[in-house]
């Protein structure tokens, strides 16, 4: 099972691949039909990605979310899947072209890390595992999601004269609210990520919050956003301001994902 | 006076101070992540030039989480919210109310409906309920709306904060918290209370390949008379006289034997890194490690080892390693053994009233999360023309570009930017 997961996982990092080469074809030569072929080819590499996790979850014998190879390549599943929801959606295939390579390099990072399946320790062994990882894949995604689509709001803005760029990203107004509402999303899955954490926390460690670095972290980045909501609302912070904001979240995520492991190791360091 | 006052009191509920607390909290978290926290004021001169240590003592940055200034800041955060949402109170009342109420929609560019067979037909398209009639300007109105609900979204995430934040201080100021350990048959007082713990069974569960599954302790904790018994495990913590017992650790232990001319004079189990003395005298014995494979005797079996260290009032005396079997030390005619090593359980006793008000926060900020993003409410009105014919027209959740969008399509119409886009090509 374990080897055919590797084989999936190298076909899924493959596809994803010839999706992102198909993505800038068709911002090259400008032709809709090849961004119809990308987002095709990209869902499947999405099945193969599923089917990938599947594999390992049945070879390891648990939920495929306990280490960081797995976690990340969960992390590039969500960022994935999100990134569809969002094209489809929204009918915005030029988001793909965006997203795409920040998946790849997630899926590309995990493919750094160790394969090796280990045993869990018994506080790992909990039904929590399983909500509280894959809420944070998908609060993970979201944010991945706004951060791209906040580049796509700062190079529109240089793109302005741009006939192909007018006709395939929304308009300012549009961009602006697609990233809020994965802001939004992203906050919501974050928000439940911490509650089911601090649950489980509790049952296994005896402490719903500890200030690990990893927790803390996580109140962090969740700050920053709610900063981001009043912001917006408060000051009317839209368009540009928001799109940067949406890029430093996204730095937070990411701190909160690999940096925290590599720089400020606590409870949490197996993740 | 009173202006001032009200001024100040403004700004301390206002959103603007709100923000400003959240980047504090947040800049807060953050150097308390970074900066090695709760080593003594010797620890961080060696590590930084003086008078950064200094600072980083006299700031209480040592121990970000647990200092004054922390508590005050997320008070401080409470009040805020707590003052906000009061003020609030009435404007959120009067948008849910006006939310389902034709009489208060706002003024909204018309959108005609020439193309629908009815108007009735737009509610349908945009998911709303069937609309009902009433009148605007003397003209025939039909009206709908959805999520009125959504409206409170924000004043139930702040309230869900709040109860969060409390019950959270609350917590840590009254929370009460012990450790016991111990090997089973052994009963320990727990300091302080009148609580006492007999440790029934210890069983450590392996898996097929030999990893630890599970810690298992089963226990009966007693007060005075009464006694109840539970089950504590890794991730299922037993609860005992409103206390929550939690499966936190084990380590090794092994009897010690202490005897006198060949005749047993003290035995008792120790846990490694604890210290008994010695038929009372002031003779102190330290269990420092046991390791399993310790010693090869040839045939490729390997014995176990204690180490162990002696102290004579106060004073380090002895050190070393006894091999199963031997003999640790002796002292004339008293000898003192290892032998029967085993596992000890380590159990962490604690109460928190307050939890469940933390969870309740919880889980009311995230219904308001919910609310605010997903419930936002929608209206849709239709007003006749005096031709008989009828225009549309609708107010969307905050900010949505894409409602008038919506709009116009279930009105038959192509949406404003694809117009845009058609007129620039
Ligand atoms: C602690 C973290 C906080 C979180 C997670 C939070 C969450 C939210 C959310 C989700 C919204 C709705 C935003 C939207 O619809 O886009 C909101 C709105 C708002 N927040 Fe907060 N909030 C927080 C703290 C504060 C604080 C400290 C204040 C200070 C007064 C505040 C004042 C407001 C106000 C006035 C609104 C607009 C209310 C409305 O439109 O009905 N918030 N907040």
């Amino acid at each position: 099972m374990l080897q055919m997961e590797s084989g999936l996982f190298t076909a899924t990092i493959m596809i994803y691949v010839a999706a992102m080469i198909l993505f800038f074809l068709f911002i090259a030569f400008k032709r809709e039909g090849l961004a119809r072929v990308a987002i095709f080819v990209q869902a499947a590499g999405l099945v193969i990605h599923t089917a990938a996790l599947i594999c390992r979850g049945i070879g390891a014998g648990r939920l495929p979310m306990t280490n960081q190879y797995e976690f990340a390549t969960s992390f590039a599943w969500g960022l994935s899947l999100v990134s569809l929801i969002f094209i489809l959606r929204f009918k915005f295939p030029m988001l793909g072209a965006f997203a795409i390579p920040v998946t790849i390099l997630i899926i590309g990072y995990a493919a750094m890390q160790s394969k090796e399946v280990r045993e869990l320790m018994p506080s790992l062994r909990s039904s929590w595992l399983g909500v509280h990882v894959s809420t944070a894949i998908i609060a993970y995604g979201a944010f991945g999601i706004s951060f791209v689509l906040g580049i796509i709001f700062l190079l529109r803005e240089k793109m302005r004269d741009s006939e192909f760029w007018n006709r395939h990203v929304p308009s300012r107004d549009k961009l602006d609210l697609i990233s809020y509402r994965s802001v939004c999303l992203g906050l919501l899955f974050l928000s439940f990520t911490m509650i089911t954490g601090a649950i489980w926390a509790e049952q296994a460690w005896g402490s719903y919050w500890s200030w690990d670095p990893k927790e803390t972290w996580s109140l962090v980045t969740w700050l920053v956003y709610a900063v981001y909501l009043h912001l917006r609302i408060r000051r009317g912070w839209r368009g540009k301001a928001a799109a940067i904001f949406a890029v430093i979240g996204f730095i937070c995520v990411l701190f909160t994902y690999v940096g925290v492991n590599t720089f400020l190791p606590g409870i949490h360091s197996y993740a | 006076m009173q202006k001032r006052l009200k001024r100040i009191g403004g700004f301390f509920s206002s959103m603007r101070f709100g923000i400003a607390l959240l980047v504090v909290l947040a800049a807060a978290c953050a150097l308390g992540s970074f900066l090695p926290q709760g080593y003594a004021l010797d620890w961080y001169l060696n590590r930084y030039p003086a008078r950064t240590a200094a600072l980083i003592y006299g700031l209480g940055l040592d121990d970000v989480f647990h200092s004054l200034w922390f508590l005050v800041l997320a008070v401080v955060l409470c009040c805020n919210l707590l003052l906000c949402n009061l003020l609030h109170l009435p404007g959120v009342i009067r948008r849910w109310k006006n939310a389902g109420d034709p009489a208060a929609v706002p003024e909204c560019p018309e959108v005609s409906l020439d193309g629908v067979p009815s108007p009735k037909e737009v509610f349908t398209r945009m998911h709303l309920p069937a609309p009902r009639e009433a009148e605007r300007d003397g003209r025939k109105m039909l009206f709908s709306a959805k999520s009125r609900i959504g409206v409170w979204g924000a004043w139930v995430c702040h309230l869900g904060i709040f109860l969060l934040i409390v019950g959270f201080i609350l917590g840590q100021a009254t929370k009460t918290e012990y450790t016991v350990y111990g090997v089973p048959g052994q009963t320990k007082q727990i300091e302080g209370t009148d609580l006492s713990v007999t440790i029934d069974a210890f069983d450590i569960d392996h898996t097929e390949n030999g990893s630890v599954q599970q810690y298992t302790t089963r226990l009966t904790m007693h007060r005075g008379a009464e006694a109840q018994s539970g089950t504590a495990r890794v991730n299922a913590p037993a609860s005992l006289f409103g206390y929550r017992v939690y499966q936190n650790s084990t380590g090794s232990a092994a009897k010690l034997t202490v005897t006198m001319d060949g005749n047993v004079q003290q035995e008792e189990v120790v846990c490694v890194g604890e210290s008994v003395s010695v038929l009372q005298t002031p003779l102190v014995l330290t269990l420092e490690a046991y390791e399993e494979e310790y010693y090869d005797a040839g045939n490729g079996q390997k014995l176990p080892g204690f180490a162990y260290s002696t102290s004579y009032m106060g004073q380090v005396d002895r050190a070393g390693v006894q091999v199963a079997g031997d003999t640790a030390l002796r002292y004339g005619s008293v000898e003192i053994s290892f032998s029967e090593p085993q596992n000890y359980t380590l159990l962490q006793i604690k109460r928190d009233r307050y939890t469940p008000l933390v969870l309740l926060g919880g889980l009311v900020t995230l219904l308001g999360l919910l609310l605010a993003f997903y419930l936002q409410p929608s209206r849709v009105w239709a007003l006749e023309t005096e031709g008989g014919g009828w225009t549309v027209c609708g107010a969307g959740p905050r900010g949505n570009a894409f409602f008038a969008d919506l709009l116009r399509e279930a009105a038959g119409k192509t949406p404003e930017n694809r117009e845009k886009q058609e007129e620039s090509r």
